[in-house]
């Protein structure tokens, strides 16, 4: 920890501490599975950033999706992410989940990530090397010391445009909403 | 009256201590494993950081029952750190001593079965069974340990029983109890809950126990309760066989040499499957407890 940011973490704990502390739940689709493990261990250690993986959404707040987004996979993504508690945030690690990426054409995957949960930022590549995520969190703390990663607020105020979305790509969803639907 | 403010004063500081000393030797053990790993490890001060991001976060509750278990966890923690002595500070150190730690240690992992029933997920039930069933393994050495060192010293208190080796030797060095304190630093990795005996939180095979329905302040409670836990295995061990101490700073010293080791024996060790480390704990550390006892009535007669 850092002398001079005592005065920053006196004024305001929750933004300090939600930057130090962020509890990885690691969602590897398919590709990025190859990249997340020398994060996490001795190879480029992310613990020193103060982020770990954990089992169980309820105790994450960053959920990072590596690699190509099925439908099916879908389905998860969004349950996981509706039961992490707030503040969370979401990062998109790979070009499949910007814009489908090589799976532009494919039947069962979804192109935009962002259509159906927000996503706080991006990893553009096919795939990022492993650093790129130190690269995404240094930038994401920067984001949550200006207060711009706001994605959870984003998902609150529409959510009636994501559920219509998610309804739209996976039928009828067999979970109640998370927020009430205002018309 | 300036016996009881002092008292009340004693009341509050010593949970505090041991929380203190508790979140350190979290923080320690995270930095420490880093450096057996290569790596550089978190900041010291990363438990506290967890900590207070988790008093900000959103929680999610599950019940009544949920909160009150997790609450009676964290207070029977609390109350065995009021019969322990931290160096000579023992606020009630008049009433019961070993045996009533004896009973009191069983809340917490019952508090925790309370809580976490409630949030009827399948892996905290699978999480509170191996609990149990672990609980059973140690409890058998650690009640042959306590009875022979109570036998030995002819006193169920543990203020007693850390002046008695004052004024002459540690129990760990001297002829009959020595085989009690071998067995209890067998058994110390089960009572702190680490690697090789950290099956009830299993993040690889059960999404981690009994803590996976907690969020934000819950889980906060939570890690509070551990850093606790992991304070009241350690210094039963330091008072009753290093011996205690008069000054705060060597048995914090002691506290910290006893959980270094451990925290090497947790760094290197695979996590083994329930019925191999009940198996474990009812041979080996038994079979030392109980020779211990035997050793420590023939010595008497």
């Amino acid at each position: 920890m850092d002398r001079n940011q005592i005065i920053k973490w006196l004024r305001q704990p929750d933004k300090m501490a939600q930057k130090y502390s962020l509890w990885a739940i690691y969602f590897c689709t398919g590709c990025g599975i190859i990249e997340v493990p020398p994060v996490i261990t001795s190879r480029w250690d992310a613990e020193r950033f103060g982020v770990i993986p954990v089992a169980a959404p309820r105790q994450a707040n960053l959920l990072l999706i590596t690699g190509y987004v099925s439908i099916k996979t879908l389905r998860a993504i969004i349950r996981t992410y509706e039961q992490m508690p707030e503040p969370k945030y979401t990062v998109g690690f790979g070009s499949c989940p910007i814009n489908g990426g090589m799976y532009w054409e494919s039947y069962n995957t979804i192109k935009h990530l962002d259509k159906y949960i927000p996503v706080d930022g991006w990893i553009a590549g096919c795939m990022p090397r492993p650093e790129t995520i130190f690269i995404a969190i240094t930038h994401l703390w920067t984001m949550i010391d200006k207060g711009m990663a706001t994605g959870y607020k984003k998902y609150k105020g529409n959510y009636k445009y994501y559920r219509k979305n998610q309804e739209k790509i996976l039928g009828e969803l067999d979970w109640p909403p998370l927020y009430p639907i205002r018309d | 009256m300036e016996r009881m403010v002092i008292k009340i004063i004693k009341i509050i500081l010593s949970p505090l201590l041991a929380f203190i000393a508790g979140v350190f030797f979290l923080g320690l053990a995270r930095k420490i494993t880093a450096r057996i790993h290569t790596r550089y490890g978190p900041p010291l001060l990363q438990p506290v950081i967890d900590i207070i991001k988790l008093f900000y976060q959103k929680s999610i509750s599950h019940g009544p029952m949920f909160n009150l278990g997790l609450i009676l966890s964290l207070a029977g923690s609390i109350v065995v750190v009021l019969f322990l002595p931290f160096a000579r500070m023992c606020p009630l150190s008049t009433s019961g001593g070993l045996l009533v730690i004896l009973y009191i240690m069983l809340f917490a992992p019952l508090g925790m079965a309370l809580s976490g029933g409630e949030a009827a997920n399948p892996n905290i039930s699978i999480g509170i069974s191996r609990k149990l069933i672990l609980g059973l393994g140690y409890e058998l050495p650690l009640l042959f340990i306590l009875l022979a060192v109570m036998t030995h010293y002819k006193t169920i208190s543990i203020i007693k029983v850390v002046e008695i080796q004052q004024e002459t030797d540690w129990a760990l060095i001297s002829y009959p109890l020595f085989l009690s304190g071998i067995a209890y630093l067998l058994i110390l990795p089960a009572i702190l809950g680490i690697r090789p005996f950290d099956i009830v939180s299993a993040p690889q095979e059960i999404a981690s126990g009994p803590m996976v329905e907690y969020a934000g302040k819950y889980l906060a409670l939570v890690s509070i309760q551990h850093a606790f836990s992991l304070f009241i295995g350690i210094a039963l061990f330091v008072n009753l066989f290093l011996g205690g101490a008069n000054n705060p700073i060597i048995f914090f010293f002691k506290m910290l040499a006893v959980f270094i080791a451990g925290l090497f024996v947790n760094a290197v060790l695979p996590r083994l499957r329930i019925e191999q480390a009940v198996r474990y704990l009812w041979r080996w550390p038994t079979l030392l407890a109980f020779l211990g006892l035997v050793a420590v009535l023939i010595i008497r007669r």
